[in-house]
């Protein structure tokens, strides 16, 4: 066997010892990272709470905020899966407009049978995913300019369609079901049990999770002793700081879904093969391919998948509002990928990630409402969001130049 | 200042360790005005560290740099010295004129009218010195090789400098050309520039130095006269620490090879061509050639990563897997921003799917660290980010993504560039345990170390051809030098 190599080679103990201190300095690091974002996170939420009070300080204002602006952080991710492979789409909010429009004016215009309806929205949002990709991969067209392209016909289109105006129901027509429209309402919260079992799921996952940055010269009695006296901690300080069970009896169930949707991609991204090779051609593009990546194949999945979810983003928007306006989500591409690159600084190193996209929406999405709380215009909330965007790349280029 | 003074280069006890490789183990040389130095050793002998650290790239560990008679930290900022790296630096879309006055102060007509006329005069004497008539218009994009080469030449001269440092840049350049500058250059250190150059050819020291340096693990163990040495005597200089290397013990010859496994059959790549090739299993084939002779070439066309212009690559087996350890580590090679265990699984996911085609994470892992242990990587744990691992162990790593794709043929480009003696022999034994397991093994290295350990038979690429393969055992001291 190979083993015999290191076997015989003599100042083991010497080394062993400077690569476990070089292991543990890597744990601290990697420790001091992710909390340094956590422990920005919320301190921002205090300060907001010591300058508004009450009126930021609201549990259901809060879960409102978040809940309207799902379709924000369904963006967020759309935009993220073709982030990960180093692309950029910026036809998302396009696709996410057009596939509105379809929502809404497919149904009370045309009469179409809803599923049917629904079909065509989400197709559009993978076709145009895979116009995308063909452009990008095949003819060599610039990401940028491919999807800004491509974004800008999408929403050409529902300008067309629509002839400019407003698309919703009209007295006597045919009108979006019932059950759509509700389960898009803040007031339909997600049942009780099934929280429950969320929170049981999260908190084992967290337990297991938390093995990555266990100090490798702690026995595994410790270890698992201060673990679990950790997570109790957090959780106490979660239901007494911050009344964490009134903020799961607010969730409704279309930020139940927009979890649901975030767990699914999180582990496509992070435990199939599809997700680690995009991975892969993220970190080097070259390598993937002569690693045995199908390089092009892959990214021009990503654009499909993107592309899916921009029209789904597009789907709740129109339950949500329940008409289509022009350019209706044309303002969420800032904030879309705000969220997706403050990703990279919270709980990871440098990546993108599914839960820290959320995080980070929620993020850019509380920061611009309290700005308007506190009795700013609402019209700075993009200047806000661009300041966020901004100042969310600059950060993880700096945490990834100081490893 | 004296002016002799202003043009001696000396260095004393220069050290340099990178962790605990130390790299450079105290060099002392003096370099005095009118030299042409030429500068040899083995592939990680220390050459390009040494160049580096002259040019403020690296920071010796200790040791001391004179520049006529005054210390220095490197030799960059001074104006009496130059450097002509591998990259030439120069603007391919520009013109021969501004690329030459790229960084150098403009020459005003008035204001921020610049003086194209005076520009162009000077230009042209620099090309008159090294010897160049080209008009001074034409873009440097359609020069040849081995006239970009003068022109980054002139535009050293053009800066002044005294001291001429070149850094293998002739290696690249067919031999036509590469005679072109290496007379070019001894032309200029016979008009009393100083000539530093590293090289693999042993005509162009031969032909052109005046004096030898041989580098070999981070020591200077020659350092004569060019003058009365022949081929085979620098070839003894340099085989002789070669022969004494880790791989020298085994080598099994007129052992049989197995089956066939892949074949190249008349395939042309560019200007190279035709390649005829046969992988057996049970067989370590080893080709070996200069950079730019398309060797690496072959070995992507026998992975499947370049499609040849001609000819076919026929796979001898259904379904045949194939793994490949890239030439350049850092640029081919690694995922810098993933952990190691993510850069060793990413070509062998696949096996590891489980129902809803989800990656099992436990046999990942296991797999992962087994292959890690056995490499024995450092730092031990698989999720250590790549990029703080030394070059040594990326090597080792992407080695390992090659084992865990179990492919029937290994392709494997510089298998050993930067790794340390002890990983070396490893490496050997990894690759001799391959073919014993009936894989077959391509080795396409310029390190001729690599081809005598562990090839069975080897072949060099030269003049854009493949020349026929020959067992080890056959060649002569006089084909050695050709590899070195």
């Amino acid at each position: 066997m190979v083993n015999t190599a290191t076997a015989t080679k003599p100042p083991a103990s010497e080394e062993t010892a400077e690569v476990a201190s070089q292991q543990s300095s890597l744990v601290r690091r990697k420790l001091i990272d992710s909390s340094i974002t956590v422990v920005v996170f919320l301190g921002l939420f205090v300060a907001f709470g010591l300058w508004l009070g009450k009126v930021f300080l609201n549990v259901d204002g809060r879960m409102l905020d978040v809940h309207q602006n799902v379709p924000i952080m369904l963006l967020g991710v759309a935009v993220l899966v073709t982030l990960v492979p180093g692309m950029f789409d910026l036809s998302v909010a396009g696709v996410a407009t057009l596939s509105c429009f379809l929502t809404i004016g497919l149904t009370v215009r045309e009469g179409w049978p809803f599923p049917v309806v629904l079909l065509v929205a989400l197709g559009l949002g993978m076709a145009v995913g895979l116009v995308n990709g063909f452009l990008i991969e095949r003819f060599k067209v610039n990401a940028f300019i491919a999807t800004l392209g491509t974004g800008g016909i999408c929403t050409g289109a529902s300008a067309v369609y629509s002839g400019g105006t407003y698309v919703g129901p009209l007295p006597g027509g045919p009108q979006l079901p019932h059950w759509f429209v509700n389960l898009a309402a803040f007031s339909s919260k997600a049942p009780s049990w099934l929280m429950a079992v969320c929170i049981l799921l999260a908190g084992v996952t967290l337990f297991l999770r938390l093995d990555s940055v266990r100090p490798p010269s702690w026995p595994q009695n410790r270890w698992i002793a201060v673990k679990t006296v950790a997570l109790a901690v957090i959780a106490v300080v979660l239901v007494f700081g911050f009344q964490a069970h009134q903020w799961l009896s607010a969730v409704s169930w279309i930020i139940f879904f927009l979890l649901v949707m975030a767990l699914v991609l999180s582990v496509l991204l992070q435990h199939t093969t599809f997700g680690r090779h995009l991975q892969a051609i993220g970190s080097n593009r070259s390598a993937a391919l002569l690693a045995g990546v199908k390089v092009r194949r892959q990214v021009m999945k990503s654009f499909v998948l993107g592309g899916f979810i921009a029209s789904v983003s597009g789907v709740v928007l129109a339950a949500g509002q329940g008409s289509a306006a022009p350019d209706v989500a044309a303002s969420f591409l800032l904030p879309a990928f705000a969220a997706a690159f403050l990703s990279t600084v919270v709980l990871s190193e440098g990546r993108f990630t599914v839960p820290g996209t959320i995080i980070g929406g929620i993020f850019v999405v509380w920061v611009g409402q309290a700005f308007v709380l506190g009795g700013v215009d609402p019209t700075w909330i993009p200047v806000v969001n661009g300041v966020v965007l901004v100042g969310a790349v600059a950060l993880s280029t700096a945490m990834r130049a100081r490893r | 200042m004296n002016d002799d003074g202003s043009h001696s280069l000396e260095i004393s006890q220069m050290r340099k360790s990178f962790g605990p490789n130390q790299v450079l183990k105290g060099i002392d040389l003096t370099v005095g005005k009118g030299e042409f130095v030429g500068l040899m050793g083995p592939n990680g002998a220390g050459k390009s560290t040494l160049i580096k650290i002259l040019a403020g790239v690296y920071e010796a560990s200790s040791g001391t740099i004179r520049l006529g008679g005054s210390a220095v930290r490197s030799l960059a900022d001074s104006p009496d010295v130059g450097f002509i790296h591998q990259d030439l630096g120069l603007v391919d879309w520009l013109s021969i004129v501004e690329n030459l006055s790229l960084g150098t102060p403009p020459k005003r007509l008035f204001g921020p009218i610049l003086n194209k006329r005076a520009e162009r005069e000077e230009a042209r004497r620099a090309l008159n010195r090294v010897g160049l008539k080209l008009p001074v218009d034409m873009l440097v994009g359609d020069l040849t090789p081995g006239e970009k080469t003068l022109v980054a030449v002139a535009r050293v001269f053009d800066r002044g400098a005294k001291i001429l440092v070149i850094d293998e840049t002739t290696s690249t350049l067919p031999p036509a050309e590469a005679n072109r500058v290496i007379r070019s250059l001894s032309a200029a250190a016979e008009s009393g520039a100083t000539v530093i150059m590293v090289t693999h050819k042993l005509s162009e020291i031969l032909d052109a130095s005046n004096r030898v340096l041989v580098l070999i693990d981070g020591e200077l163990v020659h350092d004569t006269p060019t003058r009365g040495l022949d081929r085979a005597s620098l070839v003894r200089m340099l085989m002789q620490h070669e022969a004494a290397g880790p791989g020298a013990d085994s080598l099994a010859a007129g052992r049989s090879a197995g089956e066939g496994i892949i074949e190249l059959r008349d395939v042309w790549l560019g200007k190279l061509g035709p390649v005829n090739l046969r992988l057996n299993a049970e067989e370590v084939v080893g080709l070996s050639g200069l950079p730019g002779s398309g060797l690496h070439d072959i070995a992507f066309a026998v992975n499947g990563n370049l499609a040849p212009d001609s000819g076919e690559v026929i796979p001898l087996r259904p379904g045949l897997k194939r793994a490949l350890v890239p030439p350049h580590r850092e640029s081919q090679g690694g995922f810098s921003t993933l952990t190691v265990r993510e850069n060793m699984s990413v070509s062998a996911l696949p096996r590891w799917r489980r129902i809803g085609r989800l990656i099992d994470p436990r046999r990942e892992r296991s797999e992962c660290a087994d292959i890690a242990g056995e490499l024995s990587v450092k730092p031990r744990s698989i999720d250590t980010p790549f990029d703080v691992l030394s070059g040594g162990n990326k090597q080792k790593v992407i080695f390992g993504r090659a084992l865990l794709r179990q492919p029937d043929v290994f392709v494997l480009c510089e298998p050993t560039r930067g790794v340390d003696v002890q990983t070396r022999s490893e490496i050997y034994r990894l690759i001799r345990e391959l073919t014993a397991k009936g894989a077959a093994v391509l080795v396409a290295s310029s390190d001729a170390e690599d081809l005598f350990s562990v090839c069975d038979r080897v072949a060099l690429v030269e003049d854009g051809r493949l020349q026929p393969l020959r067992h080890v055992s056959e060649l002569t001291a006089s084909e050695l030098e050709l590899m070195v």
